[in-house]
């Protein structure tokens, strides 16, 4: 045997260091070995050890002289038939678990090689069982026996190492320390070996607690001391022959088992008395005094492990006390205050103290002194019919197996009572210094590699159902279906006849209330006084007129009215990605909402976006949700024909911003690319022409439509950096925010096209193709080489070579468009003075970088790029 | 299975490096790889393109053979490693083997 080292070898250190390096090896070798080798190998070990399970436990009981063959028969049993039966159909090599909502697998990588430390109390099915585990999950295993054990847990070992090799196994995969003097000098030397990868620690506190030490990873299982509350509710008759097969099992050495039994007073006799006539003695105070001397260690406080698996007769003996031979259990009533009674520890022999209770309160809080009272984390147990007993017991006792109407010993080692995982080791949480509450096993032994797929979001277009879009559809009001409507616009809006071609239009008996206190950026206090008037007219239709802000404050006015009781700063949180964002919105809106613009830019009529201004922080709320989106939108443009010039520059702007960056924003799509490039093309044709003759409704007509493609793009593309930069510079210089969009174009136009300082972190955005759009974009416009509208290259796929001559045509073109408009280019334009810029500069730079119109820009803008972009923003452009 | 072949490093070009190609899976000690060194025929390079497959005592040999090479003042190095065997080297990480896949003796390594 190659693996096994003898006493007699050189030194202590050269025999550790042969039995780890061999286990490396075969740790290696085995990374080779596929599901059907190690099943093949799993099930060959599982037959060995079956064949051998009474010489086995004949060998224990001989060398450790405790506990009763026929139940380490049993557990040895459990250890192969049981734990096979189990792990026969798990997968442990390759892929072992999908998860295709996830779009992710775990794939199995073996922890190396394993120390592992075996009882004295179950010296060979615990080898049986890690052998075969560590098979299992193709590792190799060195067994650490008890000193009182060793011979009987080696033999196991052997056996199964034996068939093992015979099915292919890699040779030294399975070794172990052999008996010595100096086993445990050998063990804490292993402990620390760098070949050992992981400690499987079962046994005394010291050597789990020495394991603990070592600083391995460690799979240590802690003491136990199992309470069990029996609650009047149980059929006594059951719970006494459960804890008399459970507190015998192997002469009480299972460290599951029951240790104090907390007894309702209303069952406590016929308890007893059923124990007695099962052929338990129950000992007078006097007998209990006895039996404490004899099984407690008045040194430690702990159990003599003298008295360890010991039959009861034995033990009653040794405390002076006549019991028939056949005695099964020697039970003590503890009395008065059982924290302070010696009893009230883990005893692993067939002694089982217990504490009569006259409630369910008083039995919780007992059964927590005994849990709480070294063996938290372990097992508990209750005898109940009671299920909100039962799930109390569960909720306040600390222990990863808390067994139900069935015996603890044999529950916790699973499969037989329960469908518990079957174990020999059990994991104590932390309340017991594990890592593990689990019936540990070979999911304990195993690495897990998950292998997740990227991320590919469902995009979706969504715009308001039913857009009325020529001149003239204003009409379409005659047809709304309504009784109860409330109009929301501005001032002006009244002033321009747009308010009174809405009324006319409206059915007659349709009752009509108009709230036209709506200005530029609407705070939350526009939208309290707007909803108190609606709490008296409960309209079925709110219909929004005027600009953005209108929109805006009218989607707000709708979702608040539908419903009161939702709460603005729990819908307005920011954000990073729209999928996993913090607010929750209604599903689904009652009043239906009609837009009518009056401006051709923001586009408001089909998004599901407003932005409110915060009256206490002066900071803009962004609301974003599709319960946001009117039921109609009407674009008629006879509505823009009074437009002020500077107003229709301004809003054009806002909407060519609004079509540059929707078009390279990272969660673009086909959808709203088409829809930018066609507003983009509008905008460019027929806002010269507006400008030049602004009662022409056919131009009119067409810049209406732009603001509306626009906004269709932006609605399901969102904006990017130019947005953030114009939010701040506007909020901060009260700017309109159309004038504010134009002054920074060509430079984020610029910055954009430039291989970004830092890529955005975005899952549907796997290329980076900012600079191929914008010279789409320019091919699309029929831009010459000098950004002069000219039909060259339509149409042709832009390649490197003239990707950056499009790139720059699109940014002359733009600077044409401007200046052709007399818009704004620059900021030292807008009349504000370099000294006040500078000084405004860092609270600039925040609001711009804390906007959350970033977060769909092509690049990440760094705190220093946005700084930069300001300022190259500030002097007078020259054309690029 | 052998063939000569100059080295292509040009520091040892004028030393005769002999192929050798495992025929498979390699469980035991290749006896013409033994005979080979023993002749003392020079620098040795195992082809692994076909092994797929190594076993324990496949990796004892291949370290004990090392050490006889290198007290031969022998050079062997191991080409065409498969994914598989390769990681098998890199669980047991013993130096010789590493350093016939060509592992630099010092500085960082991973």
């Amino acid at each position: 045997m190659t693996t096994a080292v003898k006493d007699n070898d050189t030194s202590l250190m050269e025999r550790v260091n042969h039995l780890t390096r061999q286990a490396r090896l075969a740790a290696a070798v085995f990374t080779q070995y596929s599901q059907e080798d190690v099943d093949r190998i799993v099930k060959a070990m599982t037959a060995a050890a079956i064949e051998n399970v009474e010489k086995l436990a004949r060998a224990a009981c001989d060398e450790t002289r405790m506990g009763l063959f026929e139940d380490k028969m049993l557990k040895n049993f459990v250890a192969s038939e049981f734990h096979y039966h189990q792990i026969k159909d798990k997968k442990t090599v390759g892929i072992i678990r999908e998860f295709p909502e996830d779009n992710m697998v775990e794939i199995a990588e073996p922890v190396g090689v394993i120390l592992a430390l075996s009882p004295v109390t179950n010296p060979t099915s615990t080898v049986i069982f890690k052998a075969m585990a560590a098979a299992k999950t193709r590792n190799s295993i060195i067994f650490s026996p008890h000193l009182m054990a060793a011979d009987a847990s080696n033999m196991a070992a052997r056996v199964v190492y034996e068939a093992a090799i015979a099915a292919g196994a890699p040779k030294g995969f399975i070794g172990w320390v052999e008996k010595s003097s100096r086993l445990r000098r050998e063990t804490e030397l292993m402990m620390v070996h760098p070949e050992v990868d992981l400690i499987f620690a079962t046994g005394g506190t010291g050597m789990v607690k020495a394991a603990c030490s070592s600083g391995k990873p460690v799979l240590g299982v802690g003491s136990g001391n199992t309470p069990v509350y029996v609650h009047k509710s149980t059929n006594v008759r059951q719970a006494a022959m459960d804890i008399i097969i459970s507190k015998t099992f192997d002469n009480g050495t299972e460290c599951p088992s029951e240790q104090t039994l907390v007894v309702d007073r209303e069952i406590a006799e016929s308890l007893i008395e059923q124990f007695k006539e099962y052929g338990c003695h129950d000992c007078n105070e006097e007998e209990t005094a006895k039996i404490t001397e004899t099984i407690i260690d008045a040194r430690t406080g702990g159990m003599n492990y003298r008295m360890v698996g010991q039959p009861a007769n034995l033990i009653a003996e040794k405390a002076g006390i006549t019991v028939p031979p056949e005695t099964k259990i020697i039970l003590c009533e503890m009395k008065g205050d059982l924290r302070g009674n010696k009893l009230a520890v883990e005893k692993l022999m067939p002694v089982l103290s217990y504490v009569v209770v006259d409630s369910v309160e008083e039995g919780l809080n007992r059964a927590l002194d005994i849990n709480y009272g070294g063996g938290t984390g372990h097992t508990a147990g209750i005898f109940s019919e009671d299920e909100d007993v039962i799930e109390q017991f569960g909720t306040f006792i600390n222990a990863g197996r808390i067994i139900v109407n069935s015996p603890t010993s044999i529950g916790g080692l699973g499969g037989i009572y329960n469908n518990l995982n079957t174990t020999l080791s059990f994991g104590c949480g932390t309340g017991g210094g594990n890592i593990t509450t689990d019936n540990v096993g070979i999911k304990n032994l195993l690495n897990y590699k998950r292998v997740p797929r990227r991320k590919h979001f469902t995009l979706s277009f969504q715009t308001t159902k039913n857009i009325y879009i020529n001149p003239g559809s204003i009409d379409h009001l005659r047809n709304i279906k309504t009784k109860r409507a409330f109009v929301v616009t501005s001032r002006s809006a009244a002033r321009r006849g747009h308010l009174s071609m809405v009324l006319e239009r409206l059915p007659q008996d349709c009752r009509v209330d108009v709230f036209s206190e709506v200005c530029e950026e609407p705070e939350w206090h526009t939208i309290e006084a707007a909803l108190q008037v609606m709490k008296q007219s409960q309209p079925d239709t709110v219909i929004a007129l005027g600009g953005g802000s209108v929109l805006d404050a009218s989607k707000v006015m709708r979702l608040f009215h539908d419903y009161p009781d939702l709460k603005l700063q729990e819908i307005a949180f920011n954000f990073l990605d729209f999928r996993h964002r913090m607010a929750e919105f209604p599903k689904g809106v009652k009043t239906q909402l009609v837009a009518i613009p009056t401006t051709s830019g923001t586009g408001s009529e089909v998004t599901p976006f407003a932005v409110l201004k915060d009256s206490k922080s002066q900071r803009k709320l962004s609301l974003i949700d599709e319960t946001l989106l009117p039921t109609v939108a009407i674009i008629d443009a006879n509505l823009t024909k009074t437009l002020p010039r500077d107003i229709t520059a301004d809003t054009a702007f806002d909407a060519l911003t609004h079509a540059l960056e929707a078009l390279v924003s990272t969660v673009a799509s086909d959808y709203t690319d088409g829809l930018a490039f066609e507003a983009m093309r509008l905008i460019f044709e027929a806002l010269p022409e507006v400008l030049k003759n602004p009662t022409n409704v056919v131009w009119r007509h067409k810049l209406h439509n732009a603001s509306c493609l626009a906004g269709m793009a932006i609605g399901n593309a969102s904006v990017g950096v130019n947005h953030a930069l114009a939010h701040s510079l506007g909020g901060h210089y009260d700017v309109p925010h159309g004038r504010a969009n134009g002054v920074f174009l060509v430079s984020t136009l610029e910055y954009n096209a430039q291989i970004p300082h830092k890529f955005m972190v975005q899952s549907c955005y796997p290329l980076w193709v900012a600079d191929e759009k914008y010279a789409r974009a320019a091919q699309f416009l029929g831009l010459d080489e000098d950004g002069k509208l000219a039909a060259v290259g339509k149409g042709e796929k832009p390649h490197k070579g003239n990707i950056k001559q499009l790139n720059l045509a699109l940014r002359r073109a733009i600077y044409d468009l401007s200046a052709q408009c007399g818009q704004p280019m620059s900021i030292a334009e807008l009349g504000i003075s370099q000294e006040d810029f500078a000084a405004a500069m860092p609270d600039l730079v925040r609001g711009a970088f804390e906007d959350m119109a970033v977060k769909t820009n092509p690049a990440v803008p760094l705190f220093e790029d946005i700084k930069d972009l300001f300022i190259n923003a500030y002097p007078p452009r020259q054309r690029p | 299975m052998t063939e000569k072949k100059k080295s292509k490093d040009s520091s040892i070009a004028t030393k005769d490096v002999a192929q050798f190609r495992l025929p498979g899976p390699l469980v035991k000690s290749l006896d013409e790889v033994d005979k080979l060194l023993a002749a003392g025929s020079g620098d040795l390079n195992l082809d692994f393109s076909d092994c797929t497959f190594i076993s324990v005592e496949g990796l004892e040999w291949l370290e004990e053979m090392l050490l006889r090479a290198q007290s031969k003042g022998v050079s062997i190095s191991f080409s065409n490693v498969t994914p598989s065997v390769y990681k098998v080297f890199k669980v047991a990480h013993i130096d010789s083997v590493m350093g016939a896949c060509g592992l630099p003796i010092s500085g960082p390594v991973c």
